[in-house]
């Protein structure tokens, strides 16, 4: 089977603007190379500055890399320009982690929702109004509500109004920034929950992003364990649990509780 | 809740924008017909109850007489009663700039009632003081809509585009906010040719008031602008394919709309007072126009300061409107920062 | 150190920056202003053609520039035609003025202010401090303009102050000390006026200011250990308070020059204001890009010396400044 997503040698260099003119290089991604195949999910961890939502972005095409390739269901998406780029677009979605951040919060759910629908020209006013229904229904948001600002939801219901904007496009690649981080423990189950639904019903891919391992563990069949930019580690969900070998995927597992037992004992490097 | 405050104050504004907006029906006379038989008349009496102690129904007025062995000095003529008409005929003018209107909310037939008196042509002041607020408010409104309008785009590209017309926009302000702006103004005024139509000026003012003003505004929005940008729902509505034009028009522009009311209430009367300023000095709006500036200008001579007190009242007429943007800047200033609050508690209603 | 060195090239930078948009902005002129001059008979032909040639004013823009840059390098800033004589000589006399004025006026506004703020903060919602705000509303929604025209016409019909001027006729023949009150005389009327419409705005930023550090923990310690109000409120709070206050006089220096400009008019003091309100009807616009320059130079001077204070008082801005 070929892979959805392949990612070759990727680097991603950002420069900081210190004063009188000094600038700093700081490397977010290198040589970070790895491949999705469709209908699973790989879910990244790793401590916070390991590069986790710089590698997102550059995966959803949302910021340039510095070096390397991407494929995507075969097109190589590095090197496409900005016209095709559009067209792509539909198929790779991305579901953020802040939702007060990444919803307008004067605007509407079902404006939301129905938005990147007006982006790409679909459809005319009275069915994208029907659609963003259907929508809002799918991931759990009665119709009453629909006309409500993004302001006056909670979290846990913000954060489905965005994952149900986020299938507006019927992408086929969905990646999740730290979605669920921002959320209550129980909220968080239940969307975790809607999102093994929704990949089940709609033969979603998913990149999970989690500093969570035990997330990460419940809802990823792959797991990659990044440090500072590179992936130091990449397995089956059960093999880098239960079996370990780099040392940030040791301290990550005795940091997260309720994670397989074998995951305590001293490993030999 | 700020909403309320600010719309009471919106109230308030409109309320003696409306006032002197009707400055064609509220005023008497036609504010540059003079009367040079009677300069510098003290503002009338208004009585009810007259000489012989009788009370009238209508208000009325005594005509200015001569005093005996005077040729400057003026007293009641209390030998005749001048009654004024309510919703009298008069001089022709444009209700709202383009009805025909004849109708003046009172007026006399003949004898002129001075109810602020008169000037040194024999005009009369509450006339010229309704219709100089026009001028001088007009300025103020359009002077703060070409400022922010200008600061609005510079700021918007500096701050979305970035890069080198970034830098160079900024440091464009920076040069401008440098300058003292009222000196800014007066040189800038010096330059252009001194005697123009009151047509000309007007322009000149308002083009001068946008040129030295824009920096302020231009900074704050490019702030708003570049937070704006870093939103996740605008990197979102990318990731669906918008392209710049969207972007700015649906979710970067909005975002700066609290900023730019708060700079028009600020911005405002402190242009008022520029035009005013100005007027005063000469370099403004000339005669015959009525400005409140100019009506002002005499009072540079001595013999007006010292006799003629109601010469100053122009300068009065300004105050309830500063009153009323101030409080309105306050308010809004006020909505800003509990918005600003209320974002980043993550818009919960809680 | 080099932070500061850093903010010092940057004024100088922006100071040719503003004298280039100066000169940008004479260029709007409307032909040659000599050809107003040559109306003036005062002025004879001979003249006209000498100040042409060495002021180049027929050259183009970035030659006549070099030349008034030269003419700075010379301490001249350019030649005023209605006075004739260099623009720099009349500038400083007239400078020293006003400085005079405003000078005094921040002085004693900020010597009123200070304490009105402190004592302000300290008693919110007390009804003294509530007549305080009442007094200061009115104050900030008086324009200059109205504020120095109502002074006017009060002093002119009660005859307490002289109205006008800087010195009174037969000064020459005055005692020291009689020289000094006849100053202070004249002095009076302008410095009230520019007091009076700083004040309000003053005593809020300081008010604010202080309030703001009232409610800080580390006060309520002090407090505590029994360290005695007014120490409390004037060692301890206001040097907390002070880096938005050391800005605000930042401002005031920055204002020395160009703040009094109406005031000075309106009570006919000779300062800068009525010679740049002369050379701009006159048209004579080395002056008025002289006036301009000069009270930028303050401006711009305020603005450093305020970096140069918080510099020194707040050791945070030091380490920041040492990381870079």
């Amino acid at each position: 089977m070929e892979p959805l997503l392949r990612a070759e040698n990727i680097a991603k260099r950002y420069e900081s603007g210190g004063a009188l003119g000094t600038t700093r290089e700081v490397r977010a991604l290198a040589g970070v190379s790895f491949s999705i195949f469709p209908e699973s999910t790989l879910a990244v961890v790793g401590p916070s500055g390991s590069g986790k939502s710089t590698l997102a972005l550059c995966v959803a095409c949302l910021e340039p890399v510095s070096s390397g390739k991407i494929w995507f269901a075969g097109t190589e998406t590095t090197a496409l320009n900005a016209e095709e780029m559009r067209a792509i677009r539909p198929s790779i979605q991305m579901v953020f982690q802040d939702p007060a951040s990444s919803l307008n919060p004067r605007w509407s759910a079902l404006d939301l929702v129905t938005e990147p629908l007006k982006i790409q020209n679909r459809f005319n006013k009275q069915e994208r109004r029907e659609q963003g229904y259907k929508l809002l229904e799918r991931v759990g948001l009665p119709r009453g509500k629909a006309e409500q600002t993004a302001a006056q939801f909670s979290g846990g219901q913000k954060q489905r109004i965005a994952i149900a904007r986020a299938l507006a496009l019927e992408p086929k690649l969905l990646i999740l920034d730290e979605a669920l981080s921002a959320l209550d423990c129980s909220v968080q189950a239940q969307v975790a929950n809607l999102l093994l639904d929704l990949q089940n019903d709609l033969g979603l891919t998913y990149v999970f992003i989690t500093h969570d391992l035990a997330m990460a563990a419940h809802l990823g069949d792959e797991i990659a364990v990044m440090e500072r930019g590179r992936i130091v580690e990449l397995g089956t969900a059960e093999n880098v649990v239960n079996a370990p070998r780099h040392d940030v995927t040791r301290r990550l597992l005795l940091a997260t509780p309720g994670v397989h037992a074998a995951a305590y004992a001293p490993q030999a490097v | 809740m700020p909403r309320g405050r600010i719309l009471r104050w919106l109230i308030v504004l409109g309320g003696l924008h409306l006032l002197v907006a009707c400055a064609g029906f509220l005023a008497p006379y036609d504010p540059i017909q003079q009367d040079r038989e009677h300069p510098y008349l003290a503002p009338t009496r208004v009585h009810l109850v007259d000489a012989q102690g009788q009370l009238h129904l209508r208000p009325f007025f005594y005509g200015p007489r001569l005093k005996d062995g005077s040729f400057d000095q003026f007293e009641e003529d209390t030998s005749k009663p001048i009654p004024t008409h309510f919703f009298a005929s008069g001089a022709r003018y444009k209700l709202l700039g383009f009805l025909p209107c004849k109708v003046h909310l009172f007026g006399t037939a003949g004898t002129r009632l001075y109810l602020m008196g008169s000037d040194g042509l024999g005009r009369d002041q509450f006339s010229r003081i309704l219709y100089g607020g026009q001028i001088s408010l007009l300025s103020g409104l359009l002077g703060a809509v070409f400022t922010l309008l200008m600061g609005a785009l510079i700021g918007t590209l500096a701050g979305f585009f970035g890069g080198w017309r970034d830098s160079l926009l900024m440091r464009l302000a920076e040069l401008f906010l440098a300058l003292p702006w009222l000196y800014l103004l007066f040189a800038l005024r010096a330059f252009l040719p001194l005697t123009v139509s009151p047509l000309k000026a007007f322009l000149l003012v308002i083009v001068g008031l946008a040129t030295v003003g824009w920096a302020r505004p231009a900074r704050l929005v490019r702030g708003v602008v570049l937070s704006a940008k870093e939103r996740d729902f605008v990197r979102a509505a990318r990731g669906f394919g918008a392209g710049n034009g969207y972007l700015l028009r649906h979710h970067i522009v909005p975002e700066t709309s609290s900023v730019l009311l708060t700079q028009a209430a600020i911005l405002v009367p402190q242009f008022v007072l520029a035009e005013m300023t100005l007027s005063f000095l000469g370099l403004g709006i000339p005669e015959p126009a009525p400005s409140w500036g100019n009506l002002l200008a005499s009072l540079q001579q001595f013999s007006v300061l010292v006799s003629y007190w109601w010469m100053y009242l122009p300068a009065v007429a300004i105050v309830p409107f500063v009153v009323g943007y101030q409080g309105l800047a306050n308010a809004l200033h006020l909505d800003e920062a509990a918005e600003k609050i209320e974002v980043q508690r993550g818009g919960d209603p809680s | 150190m080099r932070y500061l060195l850093h903010r010092l090239v940057q004024g100088v930078l922006l100071l040719f920056g503003v004298s280039i948009l100066t000169f940008l902005f004479s260029t709007l002129a409307p032909g040659n202003y000599l050809d107003e001059m040559r109306l003036n008979p005062q002025i004879s032909s001979a003249t006209l053609d000498a100040l042409r040639s060495e002021y180049q004013l027929d050259r183009p823009l970035p030659m006549r520039y070099a030349r008034w840059m030269n003419s700075i390098a010379h301490g001249e800033l350019g030649y005023s035609f209605a006075y004739n004589t260099p623009v720099a000589p009349l500038l400083w006399v007239r400078a020293r003025n006003t400085l005079l004025l405003t000078v005094t006026a921040t002085l004693l506004a900020w010597a009123l202010a200070l304490p009105l703020g402190v004592w302000s903060a300290e008693r919110r919602g007390r009804w003294p401090e509530r007549a305080l705000s009442w007094f200061t509303a009115t104050l900030l929604v008086v324009p200059d303009l109205v504020l120095a025209l109502g002074l006017l016409i009060l002093t002119v019909r009660s005859g307490w102050f002289p109205t006008g001027g800087i010195a009174s006729v037969g000064f020459e023949n005055l005692s020291p000390a009689g020289k000094a009150q006849d100053l202070a005389m004249h002095m009076a009327l302008p410095v009230a006026a520019l007091v009076l419409s700083a004040l309000p705005i003053l005593v809020r930023h300081i008010r604010a200011a202080v309030a703001e550090v009232l409610d800080a923990p580390f006060l309520r310690a002090a407090a505590a250990h029994g360290i005695p109000r007014r120490k409390l409120l004037f060692s301890y709070a206001l040097r907390a308070a002070a880096n938005p206050l050391i800005a605000l006089f930042g401002f005031s220096v920055g204002t020395l020059l160009s703040g009094s400009l109406l005031v000075e008019i309106v009570m006919s003091w000779p300062g800068l204001g009525p010679l740049l309100l002369e050379a701009i009807l006159a048209r004579d616009l080395y002056v008025v890009i002289g006036g301009v320059l000069f009270s930028t130079v303050f401006l711009v001077a305020g603005n450093f010396l305020a970096d140069l204070l918080l510099y020194w008082a707040d050791p945070r801005i030091r380490i920041v400044a040492g990381a870079r």
